[in-house]
């Protein structure tokens, strides 16, 4: 809310200086977000007197002038208002003056005729709405002076948390202020004088919803003229940020600012039999509203109607049909209190939130209806005339007493863990208007309010009643007065130490496993990414990633771990409205992003989450994701560049199961093709026990890289779920005792079908090694001459060893032909000699 | 043949020898001396053939005088041998000179993402204070959202939180990772001291400081005593722990769920506290949001609210990052320009 310090001044003193009432204020929780200088951006505009307005000889629309601005020359200025005269004093932009919006006053010839500044109107200086006619000072205005010294101000833009209704309004802050400072509050002095029929003769008002409007208090003004405001006016709602119309609008608009009141005035003539009727809305009902625009009424709207139907949705806007014009004469002031729920549901759906509406969400102090009604006739009466009908239609006339909270003193200090007496408790509190005494016998505690309530004995313990002020309805149990008194006293005077109350039980951080990988992908050359989890729909038609259900290769766990997509279903764009079911599209974005700014070279992996809904529920999983493209090792000076192929990603896992205590993960050939390359896609699993890693590893498709736009030749990706990511898993390592006897290595080199993969001849050696094979590497892969063209030789290193003894030449020699007769016999494989 | 004249050409031999010893240019031309001096077929053995003709008296003085010789070349070849390996190491050494003022043979190295790396640099503060780390769901329930945070359907405060929600009925994107609190006071009993970091979402429109999917943490401390003067302590800790020796700032603020509330501040890490651009002018930076655990909140996490009482704080984990490192635009962080990633080597 913008307040005008000028303003704030007439109901409270401030001695401070605007930037110290800004702190002042945010340290007491009406957070100050700036403090802007109202009128700053008049330069060179001062207070001139006009000498003499003539007929310009060559143009009938404009005047010339001659303009005492107090030194110097009278100026010549050439003006095109109407409402001029000399003696009058105005204001006077000079040469090199610079107008708000940036505009800048220059040196003209205006129809062959020299202008050396010119005069403004108030809508020019954004001071008023008039762009007519030059603004006119009052006559004692001093001659010469710069304008911005006169009306400058300093405007306050302070967040009033939505708790604070009450404050949201100049004489709220200044309770606020009086609080700070200890200065007294001036209440506006509200009085009207009644000298009309009753206005049960004009007015009748029938609420037909007494749940959503509680109180309808009406006033009725007879024979008003309708104009513009005073410019004082004017510019207070200016300054408030608050556009002026007329002065009938601008007096409901003035008492919202000043006491925080929506009102609404309507065209009295344009209410049908003075019937006024709070009601929902009936099917097919409609109103064009005071925006112009045409609504089709839905049956849960409370509206303001008359006997012929719709006239103002109650609480947010009134319609075109009743609103004050120029010819209005007769006027209605509707001062209600709305509930505040039906009023946000109202707002929201008819995409309508006004000032008023806002003030209206927040709850609205009951007595308010009633003053907020007098203020606005008041100052009806005093800006547009008019006779005020004696009394006012109220339909709830029975205010409701102050509210009684009971607190214990010992309880405030306990939980701000600072020791404050039960006097000073109470005298802090009466800084905020909330008088005290103490609790008589059989007092109960509020601890907590609706929707758990929970009322207790405060037993022996010293107890204390408060009693509230009616606006503060955000004041409802025992710790919100715990707040008052912190707030008031000053956070600042909070002690600071550190807790020496019993520590939690250890647990494990569900952030070590993923810490682990994301250090180990670091130092293997691989950035970490962040991405989004929204995504677009149209990735899934650009990457089909293929569902883990089903596939015979993967453990059945990761088959729970698919499902439906999950749709926002009020997103912000397209691009970002479903969450994604895998994390290989959101990595190919980051390829996109990042060949655009050139680089070709990409080594990233992402640990995140993947969503799915599953039997109606809702399931994410966290997920490792890579992408490698362009170099594994750019070239250098030393060295040869070498880019990323599949090898690198299963180098990858292969690592990751090392770090995370595993053994060598498995392989199998994904051949389903796009959008992976078919002969470069796998599936890898390892399980040991309930520890797991399983996953894809693929080559893309060149048609699924043609379909992201990418540059890239080859482009690996994986995704691949690890134990310890979503929940904390301990790692061990298991250490196998030294051999105590040699191992005896044997290299065989098996030649073997192309068409076999090397995974078969692997778990064909294992499976015959017998207990003696302790380990099998592949160290060599060759084709050519002397092979066949569909064979290929793998090169093995065998280990053996037994833990009892050495082994014999024919014990390995055994072994070893055992190893040779299960590869021949298995998968027609022969050794090379 | 007599002993003398044997003798005289052993010692020829000798010299002969050493001279040729002497002038050998490298350890291939020793081999080759060594062969031809002392090898079975050497010149040492062709002269100790004529040893037979000689008397059996004289025979083992040219034994002796044969040996003595023998021993003598040996050492010449061994000592020209060793200084010969030292001239050509040492010329191997100058050829082997290279330009140490190149550049490495890099090492490939990743770099750590900035949201992951300030999450682990804040659960490393509150850790040390006993704060253990859970986690709880991004697609929440609005029940545990909203309701159980004391923020009823319609309530005026849902406009601090604009909401995604998906087409499973009952739920939406958690729009922070206060429902956190729930789950945990619902899991465990005090005392609890518990961090949740998490992805959140917000109907929010994309600009240089906000987004629509950012990172939280939480914090909650619930136990017999556990008060104000607590959170303040916990909190100067980890201001001064992240961002150093700086003055801190407890003003009042609200959430439904606190009571009271807390906005927490730290010396602008711009201007120090004389008033910038960055902080407004103010002097000030408002780091996180915190407060008294609402009783409301406590009873719905089943805990006693006439027993226990606590505290909860969130924080933007961008907020942090951006303040530590001078990031200038929240949109870097998900958008992953390896030139921003890289720099955080």
């Amino acid at each position: 809310m913008r307040v005008p310090l000028s303003w704030l001044r007439e109901y409270v003193d401030v001695q401070l200086s605007p930037e110290q009432l800004a702190e002042r204020l945010t340290l007491l929780g009406m957070e100050v977000k700036g403090v802007e200088r109202w009128g700053a951006d008049w330069r060179s505009v001062v207070v001139g007197e006009l000498l003499t307005v003539e007929k310009h000889p060559y143009a009938d629309r404009l005047h010339l002038t001659t303009v005492n601005v107090g030194s110097g020359e009278p100026l010549h200025i050439v003006c095109g208002a109407h409402n001029i005269a000399p003696g009058q004093r105005v204001p006077v932009a000079l040469a090199g003056a610079v107008l708000p919006g940036g505009r800048r006053i220059e040196r003209t010839e205006k129809m062959g005729i020299a202008s050396e500044g010119m005069l403004c109107s108030g809508d020019e200086l954004h001071i008023t709405s008039d762009a007519e006619g030059i603004l006119i000072l009052p006559p004692a205005t001093p001659l010469g002076r710069d304008l911005s010294e006169l009306y400058g101000d300093a405007v306050l833009d302070v967040d009033v948390k939505p708790n604070r209704g009450d404050a949201l309004c100049l004489v709220g802050l200044a309770r606020e202020v009086a609080a700070v400072t200890g200065a007294a509050i001036r209440w506006p002095e509200i009085s009207v004088e009644e000298v009309g029929d009753p206005v049960s003769d004009r007015l009748r008002v029938e609420v037909r919803e007494p749940e959503l409007c509680t109180r309808f208090v009406g006033r009725w003004v007879s024979g008003a003229k309708i104009g513009p405001s005073p410019d004082w006016v004017q510019m207070r709602l200016q300054a408030a940020g608050m556009r002026p119309v007329s002065n009938v609008v601008d007096a409901s608009n003035y008492v919202m600012l000043e006491l925080g009141k929506p009102t609404h005035t309507f065209n009295g003539a344009a209410v049908k039999d003075g019937t006024i009727i709070v009601r929902l809305a009936l099917l097919g009902e409609r109103l064009e509203t005071l925006d112009h625009v045409e609504r089709e009424l839905t049956p849960d709207t409370l509206i303001i109607a008359d006997a012929s139907g719709p006239i103002g949705i109650a609480g947010i806007m009134g319609g075109f049909d009743s609103e004050i014009t120029d010819a209005t004469t007769e006027i209605a002031i509707e001062s209600a209190v709305f509930d505040p729920v039906s009023i946000r549901r109202t707002g929201h759906q008819y995409s309508l939130r006004s000032e008023a509406s806002l003030r209206f969400e927040k709850g609205q102090e009951f007595r308010l209806a009633r003053i907020g009604a007098d203020r606005v006739a008041q100052l009806t009466l005093a800006w547009a005339g008019g006779a005020l009908s004696k009394g006012r239609v109220d339909t709830a006339p029975t205010e409701p007493a102050a509210a009684r909270i009971a607190f214990r003193p010992a309880r405030v200090s306990k939980l701000l863990g600072a020791e404050i007496s039960v006097d000073e408790q109470r005298t802090l509190l009466r800084r905020v208007g909330v008088e005290t005494e103490l609790a008589s016998s059989g007092t109960r505690i509020q601890v907590s309010g609706a929707p758990k309530p929970l009322v207790v004995d405060p037993g022996s313990e010293r107890t204390v009643v408060a009693i509230v002020p009616t606006w503060r309805r955000d004041l409802d149990i025992e710790m919100d007065l715990a707040e008052e008194v912190a707030r008031v006293r000053g956070y600042e005077t909070t002690p600071a130490h550190l807790p020496d109350t019993l520590m939690p039980a250890y647990r494990p951080s569900p952030l070590g496993v993923r810490e682990l990988v994301r250090q180990t992908l670091a130092g293997a050359g691989l950035s970490e990414v962040v991405t989004h989890a929204l995504v677009s729909p149209l990735d899934e038609a650009r990457l089909p990633w293929p569902d883990d259900a089903g596939e015979p290769a993967l453990p059945a766990s990761l088959a729970a771990q698919s499902g439906h997509e999950i749709v926002v279903t009020n997103p912000l764009s397209v691009q970002h409205s479903v969450l994604r079911r895998h994390l290989g599209a959101s990595l190919l974005d980051v390829l996109s992003l990042n060949e655009r700014q050139g680089r070709s070279d990409v080594g990233i992996f992402e640990i995140g989450k993947r969503y799915a809904r599953v039997a109606g529920r809702p399931r994410e999983w966290t997920r490792l994701a890579i992408l490698l493209t362009g170099a594994a090792e750019p070239a250098a000076w030393n060295r040869a560049a070498r880019p990323y192929d599949l090898d690198d990603a299963k180098g990858i896992v292969e690592l990751l199961c090392r770090r995370l205590g595993l053994a060598e993960p498995s392989y199998v050939p994904d051949t389903r093709g796009f959008p992976f390359h078919p002969g470069r896609a796998l599936l890898v699993r390892q399980e040991s026990g309930a520890e797991a890693v399983a996953g894809r590893l693929a080559e893309l498709h060149p048609d699924a890289v043609a379909a992201w736009d990418l540059r890239a030749q080859r482009v690996i990706v994986a995704e691949v779920a690890l134990a310890g990511l979503d929940v904390a898993a301990p790692l061990r390592v298991h250490v196998e005792p030294l051999p105590r006897f040699p191992e005896v290595e044997r290299d065989l080199a098996v030649i073997v079908a192309e068409s076999r993969t090397a995974a078969e001849v692997q778990s064909t050696i294992e499976r015959h090694g017998g207990v003696l094979l302790r380990r099998v590497r592949l160290f060599d892969l060759y084709r050519g001459t002397p092979l066949a063209a569909d064979e290929k030789s793998l090169a093995y290193r065998l280990v053996l060893g037994a833990k009892d003894r050495t082994l014999t030449e024919p014990e390995v020699d055994s072994a070893i032909e055992e190893v040779r007769n299960g590869l021949e016999t298995d998968i027609g494989a022969h050794l090379r000699t | 043949m007599d002993f003398e004249s044997l003798s005289g050409d052993l010692h020829r031999l000798r010299d002969l020898a050493l001279a040729e010893i002497a002038k050998a240019a490298d350890p291939a031309a020793l081999d080759q001396l060594q062969i031809q001096y002392l090898g079975k077929k050497g010149d040492l053995t062709a002269v100790l053939r004529g040893i037979g003709a000689l008397p059996p008296e004289d025979r083992p003085r040219v034994g002796a005088v044969a040996n003595e010789i023998g021993e003598a070349v040996k050492t010449a070849l061994a000592e020209r041998g060793s200084e010969l390996r030292s001239v050509v190491q040492a010329q191997r050494l100058v050829a082997e000179k290279a330009d140490v003022t190149l550049p490495g043979r890099t090492v490939p190295r990743g770099t750590l993402h900035p949201i992951p790396e300030t999450v682990a640099a804040i659960t490393e503060v509150f850790g040390q204070f006993g704060f253990v780390v859970y986690e709880g769901p991004e697609v929440e329930d609005d029940l545990t959202n909203f309701q159980m945070l004391n923020i009823a359907p319609d309530h005026p405060a849902r406009d601090l939180w604009d909401t995604l929600y998906v087409d499973i009925p009952g739920h939406l994107l958690r729009t922070h990772t206060s429902p956190g609190q729930i789950r945990v006071m619902q899991s465990t009993r005090p005392p609890i001291r518990a961090l949740l970091p998490g992805r959140c979402f917000r109907y929010e429109a994309v600009d240089a400081s906000h987004g629509f999917e950012f990172f939280q943490v939480e914090g909650l401390m619930v136990d017999e005593g556990t008060s104000m003067a607590d959170l303040k302590g916990l909190l100067d800790e980890f201001a001064h722990a992240l961002f150093g020796p700086r003055k801190t700032r407890f003003r009042p603020g609200y959430y439904p769920f606190t009571e009271p509330s807390v906005a927490f501040d730290v010396e602008c890490v711009v201007c120090g506290g004389v008033g910038c651009p960055a902080c407004s002018k103010t002097g000030w930076m408002t780091i996180l949001g915190a407060g008294m655990v609402h009783p409301v909140v406590l009873q719905y996490g089943g805990i006693d609210p006439e027993r226990y009482q606590g505290f909860a704080f969130g924080m933007g984990v961008e907020r942090i990052a951006n303040l530590r490192h001078a990031v200038p635009d929240l949109r870097y962080y998900l958008e992953n320009d390896l030139r921003f990633l890289e720099q955080f080597r």
